[in-house]
């Protein structure tokens, strides 16, 4: 069966005015099926958010192919949704304006728009605040919103740059869980790149370790845990072994030397 | 191609002097290709004219004499409003009482276009220096009382504690931590400060008086001498551009320490 | 709340008011008992009350504010249209601000005022000459301003639309408009500021009516009662607009209720 996300031999450079140029990106493969929860963690600037943004459509690689669904991508489009790590809310316009937007910006009609943006408002569990602003909320409802914006459009594949990494501790924990509790309802695509071993291991069907600067996938792990997960499994010794198993791999890259 | 890189590395230097160039280039070329009507021919001058004019007047000493009247009016100003406008700024900052009765007439006064009481300051000092150093002090004081006062409020808290929790009394506080800490707003509050006192030195000598680079300015264009008008108000640009420019300098050494300063324009 | 309550809580407002109305007595009492006035040179409250009224009640007033706003407004108004856009471009076209910035930075360091008897000898003492000032002195904060606003916008929420793909009339009127708002209006409160400085200078240089005008001509013949009531309305009106720019700012950008632009 054809995956659904296809990255083939993808390189990335890029140029800066007043520096040497930096290559990015270097021959990376990578697929990734329909409905699948996929992490990808590396170490700082292996270039997993760059990734991210070709996927996106914001950047275009330098060579190789990057497909979905078939199709190449060549530039944003309503079936890839982003969740950012500053949020990115608009913060002149409420939660349910902010909500809106990506259906704003496709012509929804407003009526449609908002009955839409109540539904998710409600999913990501958030009632109450729809005419709240960005700045009146917190660390965690702000990335709700961020999640329901997303949503909200109905993409086939969600891209999450570490969305939670701004969070305290015990928001992130609950975030993770809820992520995982509407991801079992809609069952999207999901790839989520973030520094968390232990993040990944707990969302995901499969967590891809990515190489040091210049970045491509250096090992594949699938996550033998069953679904749906609770908070429990993080405690048990199955769990810690696929820690160390990730961990083993990612080690190497985070040596002295590993950067090239 | 070695331009290119020369170009890609100076692009801001380049389209920006470039703009001005091509400013000055057309209004010289102006003449050649279109004859004014004879009235308008009357208002216009060119920069080559200008320049003309500029180094006659400085042949014949006139710059001289206006500037140095200027000048004075400008630093007497000036100085006056710093020995009034930081002491005060500092006291309003630590006292809120103070602010509080203080805070109308700063409101106002800040608010308002001071070149009102022109009228009235010619009235009581008459068309000497004083009506202009009053002009400019009622100009130049505001932006830097404000300015000095929140700096003052603005000092960090932990950090006053920290100092009071050594046991620094009033004085101490103040030029330990309070003073280090305002010194980029006041630096903020001396630049608009300049700014507001030039505008007062050229509004003050426009009317009643008959000395200094306003008047200069003033009574060439009543004798339509046009390219004098220009060399007058050359020398105020000039020397604002230059002002500005030093303490922006200074602004930058001295408040390199601070995230973001008083935002002002 | 009894008295001291009231007190503490406002206490602000309270000793603001206390404190004018202390200067407006004290002013009125000592030119009343303690000093002999010379009407030519010294006033009192009193004085200046009954000046105010008979101007309120008369026409001249009126008229001669009618004259002073409407070369304001036509200045001020070409400020708006041509200061606005050009700040856009400059904010969003780097090329555009390489080459204009210098230049305009010159000018808005500069006392454009002293263009002014420049100005009312090429267009004369009417509306036009006064307007041409105002236009010159408030054009520049609009510019300044509105490139600071755009040069700021985040530039994650302009990926943010793109990753929605939105086009560029979206990233104009859903983020940069919006994100350049509070500056927009820091920027109109400065320009009314300098603008008002163009219609007085303006006027006191070379005119035949208007508030400032009568100001300065009250100041001729001696008047002074009808002076300060031209003082203080020209005052009271430059502080009632700044304040009401200020509250707009709040209210368009609460978000960013802690920031001062002064």
């Amino acid at each position: 069966m054809l995956p659904f996300i296809r990255a083939h031999d993808i390189t990335l450079v890029f140029q800066s005015k007043n520096r040497d140029p930096v290559t990015a990106i270097n021959h990376l493969n990578l697929e990734i099926a329909n409905g699948e929860f996929v992490s990808i963690v590396g170490p700082s600037g292996c270039g997993k958010s760059t990734f991210l943004n070709m996927l996106l459509g914001l950047l275009r690689p330098d060579s190789g192919e990057l497909q979905m669904d078939g199709r190449t991508i060549t530039g944003p489009g309503q079936e890839r949704a982003m969740v950012f790590q500053e949020f990115g809310l608009l913060p002149w316009r409420t939660v349910t304006a902010n909500v809106e937007l990506g259906l704003e910006l496709k012509g929804i009609a407003a009526g449609k728009r908002t009955k839409r943006a109540m539904e998710l408002i409600r999913l990501v569990g958030l009632e109450g605040f729809e005419r709240h602003y960005p700045h009146e909320l917190s660390g965690g409802m702000k990335q709700r919103v961020g999640l329901a914006r997303a949503l909200a459009t109905e993409p086939e594949v969600l891209l999450m740059d570490e969305p939670f990494a701004a969070l305290d501790a015990q928001t992130r924990d609950l975030m993770q869980s809820e992520l995982l509790q509407i991801w079992e309802r809609t069952r999207k695509t999901v790839l989520f790149v973030t520094h968390s071993i232990e993040e990944a291991a707990y969302l995901s069907d499969r967590v891809i370790v990515m190489t040091a600067r210049p970045g491509r996938t250096k090992e594949t792990l699938k996550i033998q845990l069953p679904r749906p997960r609770d908070y429990e499994m993080r405690l048990t010794p199955e769990f810690n072994e696929i820690k160390s198993r990730i961990w083993e791999v990612l080690k190497e890259e985070l040596m002295p030397g590993s950067r090239r | 191609m070695k331009l290119k890189t020369f170009y890609a590395e100076h692009e801001s230097f380049i389209l920006g002097t470039g703009f001005i160039v091509i400013l000055l280039a057309l209004w010289e070329s102006v003449p050649l290709w279109y004859t004014l009507p004879k009235g308008m021919a009357l208002f216009f001058t060119t920069p080559s004219k200008v320049a003309a004019a500029f180094q006659q007047l400085l042949i014949n000493g006139e710059i001289e004499k206006h500037f140095y009247v200027s000048a004075i009016a400008f630093l007497a100003g000036l100085g006056l409003s710093v020995v009034v406008g930081l002491p005060l700024g500092l006291l309003m900052g630590r006292s809120q009482t103070l602010e509080a009765l203080l805070d109308p007439y700063v409101t106002s006064f800040n608010a308002s276009p001071r070149i009102v009481w022109l009228p009235l300051m010619i009235l009581w000092f008459g068309i000497g220096i004083w009506s202009k150093i009053v002009i400019v002090f009622a100009g130049a004081v505001f932006p830097l009382l404000i300015n000095t006062y929140a700096g003052v409020k603005n000092v960090n808290r932990v950090l006053v504690n920290v100092v009071r929790s050594f046991g620094a009394n009033e004085w101490q506080l103040m030029k330990v931590v309070v003073l280090p800490n305002s010194l980029p707003y006041i630096i903020v509050g001396l630049r608009l400060a300049i700014g507001r006192a030039i505008l007062g030195v050229v509004v003050g000598e426009f009317f009643g008086s008959s000395q200094g680079l306003g008047y200069m300015i003033a009574s060439a264009a009543t004798n339509y001498k046009v390219d004098v008008v220009f060399v007058g108000v050359a020398i105020f640009m000039t020397l604002s551009v230059i002002l500005t420019l030093a303490v922006k300098r200074l602004e930058s050494r001295l408040a390199s320490w601070r995230p973001e300063t008083a935002k002002t324009f | 709340m009894n008295a001291k309550d009231y007190y503490t809580e406002h206490r602000r407002l309270v000793l603001g008011v206390f404190s004018v109305i202390f200067l407006v007595a004290a002013w009125e009492l000592l030119l009343t008992y303690v000093f002999p006035v010379n009407p030519f040179f010294f006033t009192k409250p009193s004085l200046i009350a009954e000046a105010f009224k008979e101007q309120v009640q008369g026409a001249k007033l009126w008229h001669d504010l009618a004259i002073s706003s409407r070369a304001f407004l036509w200045g001020f108004s070409f400020a708006v249209i041509v200061g606005i856009p050009v700040g856009l471009v400059m904010g969003w076209r780097r090329r555009v601000e390489y080459a204009l910035d210098p230049f305009l930075t010159a000018m808005y360091a500069s006392p454009l005022v002293a263009l002014a008897p420049l100005l009312i000898i090429v267009f004369g003492v009417g509306v036009l000459g006064k307007a041409a000032l105002v236009f010159l002195l408030s054009v520049f904060p609009f510019v300044f301003n509105v490139f600071a606003g755009v040069k700021s916008t985040d530039a994650l929420l302009i990926n943010v639309i793109r990753s929605f793909g939105g086009t560029e009339k979206d990233l104009y009127f859903k983020v940069i408009l919006p994100s350049t708002m509070p500056y927009l209006i820091a920027g109109a409160r400065l320009a009314i500021g300098r603008g008002l400085v163009g219609i007085i200078v303006g006027e006191f240089y070379a005119a035949s009516e208007g508030i400032g005008f009568a100001i300065s001509q009250a100041g001729d013949t001696y008047r002074l009662p009808d002076m300060f009531v031209g003082i203080i309305i020209l005052s009271v009106i430059a502080v009632v607009l700044t304040e009401a720019m200020r509250r707009l700012e709040l209210t368009v950008a609460p978000w960013r209720a802690g920031e001062e632009v002064r």
